[in-house]
Parts: C-alpha cells; structure tokens; sequence
C-alpha cells in the first residue's frame, strides 16, 4: 500500500544543533502511527516538516507517494495533512460552529441573491461533527467560555470537517479526563475505519500501547526503535526512549506534622494539610477539583479564609496567597512563566522584595540563589540568562517549581504538574515534589493522571460537584484502580 | 545554538544605533550644514525634549501598554506651569507643571489598570479631553509671556559646560530610570508584567499598581517635557506637543521596544527620539517639502511597527 505521507531521510538544522539525522518515518492509510521520544528528540520538529512549518535540510517527503515541497502550513493543509497543536488555535470571541466553520463557511444566498453565512446549516455540521467526538455543547457558545480540554474537542471537530487525509495529533491527551480520553479514541477508531492516517504524538506510553498500530522511537533525532503493534510494551519504549531501563521509584511515607494549611471556615470542601504530606485532588472536569487549588491562591470568585502557618487570614489575590507562604503551579506553562524574560528572572520574580537591599536588587545573592536551584534540581542547559521560552516543558516546569523554592515556600499547590512532560523529567518532578514535602513543606497536586497521584501521594481526595467524597489514605492502598472507583466512572 | 548566533543577534540589538549612523553618515554627506556646530546643538535641544517624553512612554510600552495624551499633557503642564510661575514663583510652576502630568497620568492608570478599558481607547479620549481643558483655562491663548521668573528663562537657553540645561536633564533622568529599571524589584515587576501579566500575577506581583504606575510615570515625565517646552518658548502655548505623542511611540518603537511588552531599554528609546529627530532635521536641510516630511515621518512609523511584528516573528 502507497504510505498516505511519508518523510524520508529527513535532516533538519538549527544552527549548530542537529534537530534530525536522518530520519524516516510513514504512515498508512487506516493507521495510527505513534511517534514518541523524550524532550528534544526531534519529535516536534519532525511533524513541523510534515506539517510545513519547517523545511528540511536534506531528504524528502512524500504525500501519496508523490513528492512534495512545503513552503508553508498552508501547502500541507492543501495536501491533506492537519497538525492538532497543544496550543489550540482557535478564535476565542467566535461561536463553537463559526470556530469549526471558519474558512470555510456554508453559504446561502438570501432573497435569492445575496450571499449569507448559513447559521442553521453552520450550526447543523457543527452539531453533526462533535456528536462523532460524542460531545454536545451549545454551538453558539464562545469558544473562550469552554475548558481547555472542551476547546481541544472543537479544534479536532474542525479539523475533521477537512477531511484531511493525514492527521497529526501533539500531546492530544495531555490535558484530557480519561472521559474524553474515551471520546477521543472512539472518534479516531472511526477516522481511522474510514481510511485517515494518524500520527499520534504522545508522553502517555499505556496510551500508545493500547492505540498504535505501529510505534516509532525518537532519541537525540534518530530512530531508536519501530514496531508493529503487539511487539512492544511501555516498559520497551522507556528503555527505547532513554537507552536505559526505567527505574521504578517507591516512595517513603514522610512524618508528618501540624497544619501547614487548612480552611478556616466551613465548607463542603474544605481541606487540611499537614507539614510533610503530599495530598492528592482528583475529579472528572467541571468538579471542582482544580478549584480548590484556586481558592487557596487567591483567585477563585470568592476570597479564602484560610490559616497557613498557624495564622488564621482572608487570601483574595496571589500576593497575599505569596506572603502567607503558599506557591501555585498553574496547569498551562504560560501562565507560570513570563516567557520573554530569562530564566533567572523568572526564577526570582517572586522573591525581588527579599533580595532587595536599600532599595536596589542584590544581584549577587540573586545569582547565587539560582544557580544553587538550577543545579540542584537539574535545570538545563545551565544558563540562567537564557529565555524561558527557549527551554523544553519539563525544564521548564522545573523553573516554575524553582521560583517557589527560592520563594521558600511553605506550600506548593501543583496544577497537572507533568502535564506534557517527559518520562525522565515526569520523574524528576515527582522526587521534587516528594523531596519538598520531606523538608517540611506540604504539597497539594490536582492531578488527571492517577497513576501519578497514586504514586507521588500520601492521601487523596475525590472531589465531586465541589464537594470531598472520598479520602483514600497510602496506607489502605492507593491504585489507579481504587481511584478510578472513587471519582465516579 | 549556533557560533554565529550571537554576532547576529548582537547586531540586530544595536540596529537602532546602527541606522543612526547610517542616517547622519548620509545626511551629512548630502550637506555639510549637518555637522556644524549650531545644527548638531539644534538637534541635540530638539531630541531633549522628546526624550524625556520617549522615556516615560518606554515605561507604558514595556508595561504592555500605549499613551496617545502625551502631547495634549505637555501642552497642558506647560500652560499650568507658566500660570502658576507668574503668579506663586519657580518652583511652584515646576510642581504644578509636572503634577499636571502626573495628574492626567494617574487618570489614564486608573481607567486602564482597575476598570480595564483599552488603552487606545482611553488616551484617546484623554489626548482630546486634555487638549480642550487647556484651552478652557488659557482661552486659547498663549500664556506666561509676560512675568517669568529670569531664572526660568536662562534655565531655556543657559549651558553648562557648553551644553544646554535642557539636555543635561533627560542624561540624568535616563541614568537615574534606567538603573530603576534594572535594579530595583520594582522595575523588573515592570518587565514581568508587560512580558506576561498572567504569569507575573500568579507569581504574586501587583499587576494592576504596576501598570497604573508606569502611566503616573509617563504622565508626569510629559508633564516634565511641557516645563522644558515653555521654557524654551518662554510661554504656555496652548497648541503645543501636537504629534508628540506619534512622535514619542515610533521612537520607542524604532528603538526595539516591543508593542506587545516585556521589552525595551531607556537608552535605545533615545536612540530612536535621535534618529526621528535627525530625520527631520536632514529632510529640512535637503529642503524636502514640508507636506512631503509628513509622509516620510509617517511611512517611517509604520515601518517601525512592521519591523516589531517581524522581530516578534523570527
């Protein structure tokens, strides 16, 4: 069978970095592909050549066995080929159906002449497609008035409205509940009946286990690994990925001690916190999990009454959340880091009042401090001048991390901490997490992933309509299995 | 990533410096009136007033925002500062010049930073609101010819070490801001702010205070550069600071300050004032029609803010 598109030989430069040595890589009609490798294995830049974001240096690609020259994203959306970013592109102030429309808009033409949008048939497909995804929202709903994991729906809606005969999905699951994770992998078996191509992108190994066809390892932008489904395991990607075999780290159960945190008033979901524990939120979306970690930091709707560090005080902005020792991970990276600024700047923004020394920044002690947190927590490259624009995800929620514990934090509350990470860096964060409860912080993690809480947590509680429905200790057993059974699904 | 890397990216950070010595090398080429003494002293006036004003619209720029009543606030602070120099002396002229600016600064910050309009859309609005209050209180007149105190008036002409009073002031102000921005928490909340208000918020920074600050600081900084005004012109004159506020932004702009925030210096928004002002200057003494001026200093902007997206492209 001719490969629907197919990448052969491909190198790809970036100044003195080599992005991709030669690689090739093809996908079938009717087939899911994945593509996996760790951060800066050329994975992004391979489907960037696809996709014609990139050109490359050197080999070719073909699309239905026909040899192509993208100049640009448009050309390979004219031949087919749809990249799902995992940042959406979408327009926020427009309609669910007009996001999906967009470029394409059913005419109609009013009083026999004049040419109308067609709402009702704009509304009609809209409805049509996202039932395929077997999801049903409100499509005059704006698109900025939905959840991330909502906005991706549409994003895919749209693009199979195309009716590309390639697709490429980026991390589609990394901030999905495993409901829509669901959703997603019965709407891609159908794609995939019909005779769409799929490259799937993806750090969640089970995921592509479960859902490849065939499976292609990256490392440091050459083909590690490829094989057919059935021939290889999560555990063989990791050792694939990594060159060595993945290590499974246990985790000791800290001593605890007093309240680190806690609400000082009563609510249907109202948390205590103690020093040394690392406590788990869980919920299916729209729950209220992730509000917790919101109302702790000062930006839910309304101000917290909370009392942190045996002091009892009312938290409604970020600032007062700061000074009563409390830091915030927020889910989307861009939120956590001012991307045009360097790492160390980054670092210390929300220490510059303590490094301040009759008026002017210490810039000394600032250095130090940083380069201290980026060797101690392996932050790379070691370049604390460098944007943070620049560094990979996994470093660079290890920055976010890093400007609380210069902060010397006592509480960190953590949103989708691994969300679009590595493997190695994921366990890196983990250890993080652990290593600074252990020292005397406490750690609240909203979490999807439940492998990771079960993992990383001494408790964690099921959150249901904004209220706590369970509390499954370590102690009485934490699994996935157990915890899947807690949330309701 | 790459050897060559830096050298590029090195010469891209000093274009503005670079295309203002490409722009005086063909000036003076074209006419040897540019190099003499009295021209460059002519430029060097001319470009200290409009650094001053370039100064504190850095600050709104690199807060992620824009200020159209700049032009409209020296024309204002300047009437404000004569009025009251005639009648309460200097230094009272001074303050009320310059608290006029702050004045109208602080409205912009508070409509912008905690009602969150527009900024466009705000200082538009103030640009007019302003302009019409100042011919209300001068009845469209110039004021403060008569009555100045003398020192005002050296203050506009006089030199020390043979350079004018009025240019040593942006020197300082520009050493003295810039280590505020560099050094001081303060500053760098500024950067943070501009480059990414989200993220700086959830880092705990006073997004809102910083934002209605860096307009107080533009505000009174233009309030600044109408003293400076009148005391060149030796008046308040109503009609003054017209076009400033353009003039200000495609500086800053052409300076490598970023329409979108988080980036820009002090010193390379001067760089710009002196290469709009040296524009000028080399179109009046090629005798270039003024009606054609207009449309260069124009095409010059826009091309400006072509470059910034293309920067923020690459």
């Amino acid at each position: 069978m001719t490969a629907a598109a197919e990448a052969i030989g491909i190198v790809k430069r970036f100044g003195a970095t080599t992005a991709l040595d030669g690689v090739s890589f093809d996908v079938l009609p009717g087939e899911i592909h994945a593509l996996v490798g760790e951060n800066g294995a050329g994975k992004s830049t391979l489907i960037r050549i696809l996709g014609g974001v990139h050109r490359p240096d050197d080999g070719e690609i073909r699309v239905s066995g026909e040899s192509c020259r993208f100049m640009s994203p448009h050309d390979a959306i004219a031949a087919g080929i749809v990249i799902i970013p995992q940042e959406l592109r979408l327009v926020p102030a427009l309609s669910v159906a007009e996001n999906i429309a967009l470029g394409d808009l059913p005419v109609r033409r009013a009083l026999g002449f004049v040419p109308t949008v067609d709402r009702a048939r704009m509304r009609e497909e809209a409805r049509a497609i996202l039932a395929q995804l077997d999801f049903a929202p409100d499509s005059d709903q704006r698109v900025d008035r939905l959840s991330f994991a909502e906005r991706q729906l549409v994003a895919i809606g749209k693009a199979l409205r195309r009716r590309c005969c390639v697709f490429i999905l980026d991390e589609p699951t990394a901030a999905l509940e495993d409901r829509e994770i669901a959703r997603l992998f019965a709407a891609l078996a159908r794609m995939k009946a019909q005779g769409t191509a799929i490259v799937y992108v993806s750090h969640r190994l089970d995921e592509v286990v479960m859902l490849a066809d065939r499976c292609t390892v990256l490392r440091d932008g050459r083909v590690a690994a490829a094989s057919r489904r059935g021939a290889f395991s999560a555990a063989d990607l990791v050792q694939a990925m990594t060159g060595r075999a993945a290590e499974d780290r246990s985790i000791t159960a800290a001593s605890l001690g007093d309240a680190a945190l806690e609400d000082a008033e009563p609510r249907a979901d109202a948390i205590s916190l103690r020093v040394g524990e690392v406590i788990g939120l869980v919920g299916l979306l729209g729950s209220g999990a992730d509000g917790v970690l919101r109302r702790f930091f000062g930006i839910a709707d309304r101000a917290a009454i909370l009392r942190a560090g045996g002091k009892t005080q009312r938290v409604d902005n970020p600032k007062g959340a700061v000074a009563a020792g409390i830091g915030m991970v927020p889910g989307e990276r861009r939120l956590g880091l001012v991307m045009n600024l360097s790492v160390r700047d980054n670092i210390l923004l929300p220490s510059l009042d303590r490094l301040t020394r009759g008026g002017r920044i210490d810039r000394a002690a600032g250095d130090r401090l940083v380069a201290e947190l980026m060797e101690a927590i392996d932050i790379r490259p070691r370049a604390p001048g460098l944007r943070v624009s620049a560094l990979s995800g996994g470093n660079q929620q290890k920055v976010i991390i890093a400007k609380w514990l210069a902060r010397e934090v006592g509480v960190l509350l953590l949103n989708e901490p691994t969300q679009g990470v590595d493997v190695a860096a994921k366990a890196q964060i983990h250890a993080l997490i652990r290593d600074f409860a252990a020292r005397g912080g406490a750690a609240l993690v909203h979490s999807s992933d439940l492998a990771e809480l079960a993992l990383i947590c001494d408790a964690v509680l099921a959150v249901r309509a904004g209220r706590i429905t369970a509390r499954l200790e370590r102690a009485e057993g934490l699994d996935e299995k157990t915890l899947h059974a807690a949330i309701g699904r | 990533m790459s050897t060559g890397a830096p050298l590029r990216q090195k010469l891209v950070g000093q274009a503005p410096l670079l295309t203002l010595v490409a722009l005086c090398i063909l000036t003076a080429m074209l006419t040897d009136r540019f190099l003499s003494p009295l021209n460059l002293t002519n430029i060097l006036v001319q470009s200290s007033i409009m650094a001053v004003i370039a100064v504190g619209m850095t600050f709104v720029i690199i807060g992620g925002g824009f200020d159209l009543s700049v032009g409209s606030t020296v024309a204002l602070a300047g009437c404000v500062a004569t009025m009251a120099m005639v009648k309460a002396g200097l230094v009272a002229g001074v303050v009320a010049g310059i608290a006029a600016g702050a004045a109208v600064g602080l409205a912009n910050g508070l409509i912008i930073a905690m009602l969150g309009v527009n900024p466009f859309i705000t200082t538009l609005g103030t640009m007019v609101l302003v302009r019409g209050l100042v011919f209300l209180i001068t009845g469209g007149a110039p004021v403060g010819d008569e009555g100045l105190p003398a020192v005002f008036v050296a203050f506009g002409s006089g030199r020390l070490f043979g350079i004018h009073y009025l240019v040593w002031l942006p020197a300082v102000l520009l050493v003295v801001l810039s280590w505020v921005m560099h050094a001081t928490p303060y500053g760098r909340r500024v950067y943070a702010t501009g480059g990414g208000r989200e993220a700086a918020y959830l880092s705990g920074v006073p997004v809102r205070r910083v934002v209605a600050s860096t307009y107080i600081w533009c505000g009174a900084l233009a309030g600044l550069a109408g003293v400076m005004l009148a005391a060149r012109l030796q008046s308040g004159q109503p009609t003054a600071g017209e076009f400033y506020e353009l003039t200000a932004i495609a500086a800053v702009v052409l300076g490598g300050a970023s329409l979108q925030g988080g980036e820009g210096t002090l010193y390379k928004s001067i760089i710009g004032v002196f290469i709009m002002i040296v524009l000028g200057n080399s179109l009046n003494l090629l005798n270039v029609d003024s009606y054609w001026q207009r449309v260069a200093v124009g095409a010059v902007i826009i091309a400006a803010a072509a470059a910034d997206r293309l920067r923020s492209r690459a």
